[in-house]
């Protein structure tokens, strides 16, 4: 199924910028919020891995629901996980479109990458405190 | 032992009324602080000393050694990068400016993927700002758009809006309207009295559509705008004509959305409109404590906010040119110093191959995502703990942050100025 990927801030994920290898930066950071209704759709649960997937890359996230959200949206907090997906382009502005990336979202069964190990396969070597 | 009237060195709120308790060289407890404020000074999770990549393993350096080789890296590099700043205090980031100046370097700082656009829009329009002090005295209609302050700048409620009595505003709770514009509920949206949903990317019709009402053209406005009712648009409108003193604060909801600059455009725009009616201010909701600071140190030393060229030997400037993401992701510089700010996290995945691929030293005092990236990183102390220096709140009142005990890390400053000093004899 097709979605709009938004992200922003959240406390949870500021309270952890300090300690980013801490596993708790990790649940903030790789969890996409999305409408229960879109949830059953996809036939996921809180806490089930998606693969998502953008026209620039793909990372697999795990699922919170939102009511907040309208269907056919969905969130991921700023960070790594979210910049996977998000395009580098930017219009001539500097600044990437961070808040509108249509992706597609399918449940999996991979883990959820350590922010080590997505930094890994940019190329670059885990430092582990 | 306590020390009173600290500097929260977090968001661009930069309260500056903690409490905090120190025993030798660590924080024990924090009073009138949020949940970040709480973080920030009771974590304790430095690097410990300077670090380096040797192929596939990590070694400790000394200070020395990782200085002159972040030295002779930037040296060798034919278009280095510096990138950061807005962690870091003004005395600091006036350094690499100087820095950038005598290498020939590209100087950029967070604004590129934060506030950009919005100082994009200031350049061609201007800004009908105040400070936060105004707002807190005398705002009645308050309007946060794209911005959730409860999450991203917990205590801006609390010390300068809704929660805040003023001076002409005695009972601020009850006095002041609250208007959220947002393309999703959060938990700023709730505690709204007028909440806007507006569709993804629509911001920019919507502003278009109330500047419309505002100038007295609203028949020409259809039943629904990007989401929006007629009815509520409006509505809204009215709420903000009738205001005394009315108070626009926006975020990165709409510098990055589709539109970007000229959403903001369009903000300034409305605010200018409504003060043909009442007094009505803007101003960006700003997020690194010293993001400000970073745009006037950088401006008042190069002429430029951010993404400063010195490549010709002169201050040049393009954003979508020579913005930080366009750069690594053009693949175009060949060595990038990140001081005080973390890429790794908040750039997408091409640039962090690209810093991966090329030496990237990282001057920080953290283990961040940009770690895994770098070559070197030195630990430095954390402004607004066991470092000081001048920042600028989201406003541009400057403020000092302290330093509440001697710790054994130098500083920013320190750091930087025996970088500069090895550059500059070399360059001779
Ligand atoms: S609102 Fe911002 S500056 Fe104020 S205490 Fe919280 S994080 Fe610190």
């Amino acid at each position: 199924m097709r979605f709009l990927l938004n992200t922003g801030r959240t406390i949870k994920q500021g309270s952890f910028v300090e300690r980013k290898n801490n596993p708790s930066y990790q649940v903030a950071a790789a969890t996409i919020l999305m409408n229960p209704v879109d949830m059953l759709e996809i036939m996921v649960e809180e806490g089930n891995h998606v693969r998502v997937k953008s026209d620039t890359g793909e990372v697999v996230l795990q699922v919170s629901p939102d009511n907040g959200l309208t269907r056919g949206r969905v969130f991921v907090s700023l960070g790594p996980y979210a910049n996977h997906i998000v395009s580098p382009e930017t219009h001539g502005t500097g600044m990437p479109d961070f808040k509108v990336t249509p992706v597609s979202i399918e449940p999996t069964d991979d883990p959820v990458l350590t922010v080590s190990s997505l930094m890994e396969r940019c190329g670059g070597l885990p430092y582990e405190d | 032992m306590k020390i009173e009237d600290v500097v929260c060195s977090f968001c661009g709120c930069l309260c500056d009324d903690l409490v905090v308790e120190v025993d030798g060289t660590r924080v024990v407890s924090v009073e009138n602080g949020c949940t970040l404020a709480n973080e920030k000074f009771l974590g304790d999770h430095r690097l410990k000393t300077p670090i380096r990549r040797s192929g596939n393993s990590w070694t400790k350096i000394s200070y020395e050694e990782a200085i002159a080789e972040t030295a002779a890296i930037l040296l060798d590099a034919d278009r280095p990068l510096l990138y950061g700043w807005s962690g870091t205090f003004g005395e600091a980031q006036s350094i690499g400016v100087h820095l950038a100046e005598i290498l020939g370097a590209v100087i950029d700082n967070t604004s590129t993927v934060c506030h950009g656009p919005s100082i994009l829009a200031i350049q061609e329009v201007g800004h009908p700002g105040c400070t936060l002090g105004q707002v807190k005295n005398r705002a009645d209609v308050v309007v946060y758009w794209g911005a959730n302050p409860v999450d991203a700048h917990p205590r801006h409620m609390s010390r300068y809006t809704t929660y805040c009595d003023g001076f002409f505003r005695k009972d601020a709770f009850k006095e002041r309207k609250v208007i959220v514009v947002d393309v999703r509920e959060t938990e700023s949206s709730n505690i709204a009295d007028e909440f806007m949903k507006v569709n993804p990317g629509g911001d920019y019709a919507v502003l278009s559509a109330l500047r419309a009402i505002v100038r007295g053209k609203g028949d020409i406005i259809p039943a629904r705008v990007e989401g929006v009712s007629r009815e509520q648009l409006f509505r809204v409108a009215d709420i903000c004509k009738s205001a005394k003193f009315g108070a626009f604060f926006f975020g990165v909801g709409l510098t990055m959305a589709p539109g970007k600059n000229k959403n903001i455009r369009n903000a300034i725009e409305l605010t200018e409109e409504l003060s043909r009616h009442t007094k009505f201010t803007i101003s960006p909701m700003r997020g690194h404590w010293n993001v400000y600071g970073s745009n006037e140190v950088f401006t008042w030393i190069s002429g430029y906010p951010y993404a400063v060229d010195f490549a010709r030997g002169i201050a040049f400037y393009n954003p979508g040119e020579t913005t930080s993401v366009d750069i690594l992701k053009r693949e175009e510089c060949d060595a990038c110093l990140v001081v005080a700010s973390d890429p790794g996290a908040h750039f997408p995945k091409a640039c962090a191959e690209h810093l991966a691929r090329i030496p990237t030293i990282q001057i920080d005092p953290h283990v961040n995502v940009t770690t895994h990236l770098a070559h070197i990183q030195i630990p430095v102390a954390v402004a607004g703990i066991d470092a000081e220096g001048t920042a600028y709140r989201m406003d541009g009142v400057p403020i000092r942050t302290r330093k509440l005990f001697q710790g054994s890390y130098p500083d920013d400053l320190v750091v930087l100025e025996k970088l500069y000093a090895i550059v500059k004899e070399a360059k001779g």
